[in-house]
Parts: structure tokens; C-alpha cells; sequence
């Protein structure tokens, strides 16, 4: 399986794929939860005590002068899913965790470790890891390809008029050049059916599933606890374990 | 822009994008005071102290810090101990603000007398 999670900030992009990934992990098989958010959150959510895990400078090398291609490579020799063993960190229920690394000032710092981030999910091979990605919020990474390893894009919406106008946009990423499969919406912090049938109507997108606002998924984000470990038989989790089980039902029809 | 407009008396309020970029690409003296909203996750208070720290490196000579959805003193201890030596200024979580987001409307015409509109107000006179 191969997803990303998007949306408007503070939609609750992190929180929902830190327990998609944790939970799909327990269903067997090797997950890799992928971080492109130059800022912390998914870290917590999947219970990794690691916030900054850069891809280390000597992973790469820089293109010479005259030399054609990208700016950063993968050193000779180490292959995706090497540079995956080697430097995703290990998180509970086997989960592993890949990232670029986390900015505390200019983002030229990062380049190294960003062009080797992309260049490794772009290699992983079809029937090994999992995906499950988390992007920062916004439509900048989205429509930049960051994402682009996923199968099915997820919009994470809040029943509100920014997140739905945000929705819309990201909607788009179905007609780009070289689309996902799909582009679905997930309803978030939903307080009624209501709230469902508006993010229906508003985004454009078919809904595949409605997490409700939940006291105890918020009193584990105040915690900074994974939702899975601190409020496991909490409603919200239990939308993303049915969340998880629609897909992996289509998946396998 | 922020920093080249001659923007003479005019307020000039911006809203950034989430987390640091753009405060680590803003001119020099192109900004006044920085004001980090932050709720009190770790998720939150790990970027907020990012932001302060680069608007420090900066040389933006004010940061103030609002303490956003905050539920209480446990809140606030939390916001101090994280942010000490920095302004901090608490707007309450509150259904008036949730209501007028579902609606897509200015908290300030639905709701002025909700507590976190009032804090906000407050907010406005002490940086004016």
C-alpha cells in the first residue's frame, strides 16, 4: 500500500498517519513512514523519540562542475533500499521512520538530505515497504511531487471553509501529468453527519472515511503520545483502523 | 515585499506559512515583532521555539508569543517553562471561534464578547 496524507495545515495530517502507519505495521509486513514536513509532528505521533533524523551528508554526493543531472546524488553504490536500512529510524510495531531532517534556520542546509530523500522513496521498489506519507500542510509539496509515490492521495479536511477551500485546491492533483490513482477525501474532527455531507459537497471528493473530534486524541497530542499507545480504544482511532481496512479491502478486489 | 514597500504609518499584519521558512528568507529589519502562535503540544512548542529562535538570530527585537487553545494554568506552566523571558499572552480555546471557522467568519463580527476574541483585542492594544 502506498499513501500520502495532505491537507491544510492543522488538519491533523500527522496525528491520522502516524496511526494509519502504526497500525498498518501490525497487520504485518515492513512499513515506511515518510516525513517531508521541514517542520516537527509526525515524530509523536508514531511514538519515535528522534525529531531530527537528517540522511547524513556523507550518503551523498555533489554534482561536479559541467556535470549534468541533479545537485546531490546517492553516493556510488548505496541503493534506496540500503540508504532506507541504513538511516530510517527504527519506531515501534516495526514501523521505520525516514525524514530529511527538520530546519532551524535556512533551508539550504537540508539540500544534501533532501535530494537523497526523494531520489530513495523515488527507488523504492513496487512490492517491498509500505508507504505511508505525511506532507507538510499546504498544496506547495503536493503539486511538486513530493507525494508521488502514492497509489492514493488522502485529503485530511476539517468541516471548515478554509480547510474545504484547501480541499478543492488539492483536489487538482487528479489532473496533473502523471496522477495518482486516486485523490480521496478524509473527513476530520467531525462533530456530526453534517459535517461529513459538507466535506462531501464542498471538496469535490469522494470521502473515505470520518474521524471523529475526539477529547482523547487531543489529550494525546497535548501529551505528545502516539494516539495508537495513548488512546487506543478511542474513537478516532477507531475511524483510522476502518480507514485502513476500506483500503486494504479495495485494494485486494 | 515586507521588506522594500514603503509602508509609512500603515499596520502591516502578516500571516506567515506554517513553521520557519519565510521568517528565515524576510529581510533584514523588514518586520517589527514577531508573534509566535503556539498551542501547548510538544508537536507546537518544538516549531514555536524554532520560530523564536530564528527570529532572534534575526535581530527581530520583539517576540511575543501567544499561548492559542489554551485550556489552563496546566496550559500556560507548560507555554512559560518553554518560552521563559518571552511575552506571552493566553486566548482561551473556545466553541465561538470553532463556530466561526465552520462558518468561514471574522470571529471579531460573530463573537466579539467571546472570551478568546476579547484576549485577541487585548493582544491588538498591547502591540499598537
Amino acid at each position: 500500500m502506498r499513501v500520502a496524507f495532505v491537507g491544510k495545515g492543522g488538519a491533523g495530517k500527522s496525528a491520522i498517519a502516524g496511526t494509519f502507519a502504526r497500525l498498518l505495521a501490525r497487520a504485518g509486513g515492513p512499513v515506511l513512514a515518510i516525513d517531508s514536513d521541514p517542520m516537527p509532528g509526525l515524530a509523536h505521533s508514531l511514538g519515535v523519540e528522534v525529531t531530527d533524523a537528517p540522511i547524513p551528508d556523507d550518503a551523498v554526493t555533489e554534482r561536479r562542475e559541467g556535470e549534468e543531472g541533479p545537485r546531490f546524488r546517492l553516493r556510488e553504490g548505496l541503493t534506496p533500499v540500503e540508504a532506507v536500512e541504513r538511516y530510517a529510524v527504527r519506531g515501534p510495531d516495526g514501523v521505520r521512520f525516514l525524514q530529511f531532517g527538520k530546519l532551524r534556520g535556512p533551508a539550504w542546509a537540508l539540500a544534501g538530505s533532501q535530494f537523497a530523500f526523494r531520489e530513495i522513496v523515488a527507488g523504492l521498489p513496487d512490492d517491498g515497504w509500505s508507504l505511508v506519507g505525511d506532507l507538510p500542510g499546504g498544496t506547495r509539496q503536493a503539486f511538486f511531487g513530493w507525494g508521488s509515490y502514492a497509489r492514493t492521495v488522502l485529503v485530511v479536511v476539517e468541516p471548515t471553509a478554509k480547510s474545504l477551500l484547501s480541499a478543492r485546491r488539492l483536489a487538482r492533483l487528479a489532473l496533473g501529468e502523471r496522477p495518482p490513482e486516486r485523490v480521496v477525501a478524509l473527513a476530520n474532527k467531525i462533530r456530526g453527519p453534517a459535517d461529513v455531507d459538507l466535506v462531501a459537497r464542498r471538496s469535490g471528493l469522494d470521502v473515505v472515511g470520518a474521524v471523529p473530534w475526539d477529547e482523547a486524541l487531543a489529550e494525546a497530542e497535548r501529551q505528545g503520545l502516539p494516539p495508537v499507545d495513548a488512546a487506543p480504544d478511542s474513537a478516532a482511532v477507531a475511524a483510522v483502523v476502518s480507514l485502513l481496512e476500506r483500503l486494504n479491502e479495495e485494494q485486494t478486489r | 515585499m515586507l521588506g522594500s514597500a514603503e509602508f509609512g504609518d500603515t499596520t502591516v499584519i502578516a500571516d506567515l506559512e506554517a513553521g520557519i521558512g519565510t521568517l528565515t528568507r524576510l529581510a533584514d529589519a523588514s518586520i517589527d515583532i514577531a508573534v509566535v502562535v503556539v498551542e501547548a503540544t510538544p508537536k507546537s512548542i518544538d516549531v514555536g521555539a524554532r520560530a523564536a529562535a530564528v527570529a532572534r538570530e534575526r535581530g527581530i527585537g520583539r517576540v511575543v508569543v501567544v499561548a492559542n487553545r489554551a485550556r489552563g494554568g496546566d496550559d500556560l506552566a507548560r507555554l512559560r517553562a518553554a518560552f521563559p523571558d518571552t511575552e506571552l499572552v493566553a486566548v482561551p480555546d473556545d466553541p465561538a471561534i470553532v463556530a466561526a471557522e465552520r462558518d468561514g467568519l471574522a470571529p471579531l463580527d460573530t463573537a466579539p464578547d467571546a472570551p478568546a476574541v476579547r484576549a485577541l483585542v487585548g493582544l491588538a492594544r498591547s502591540l499598537a
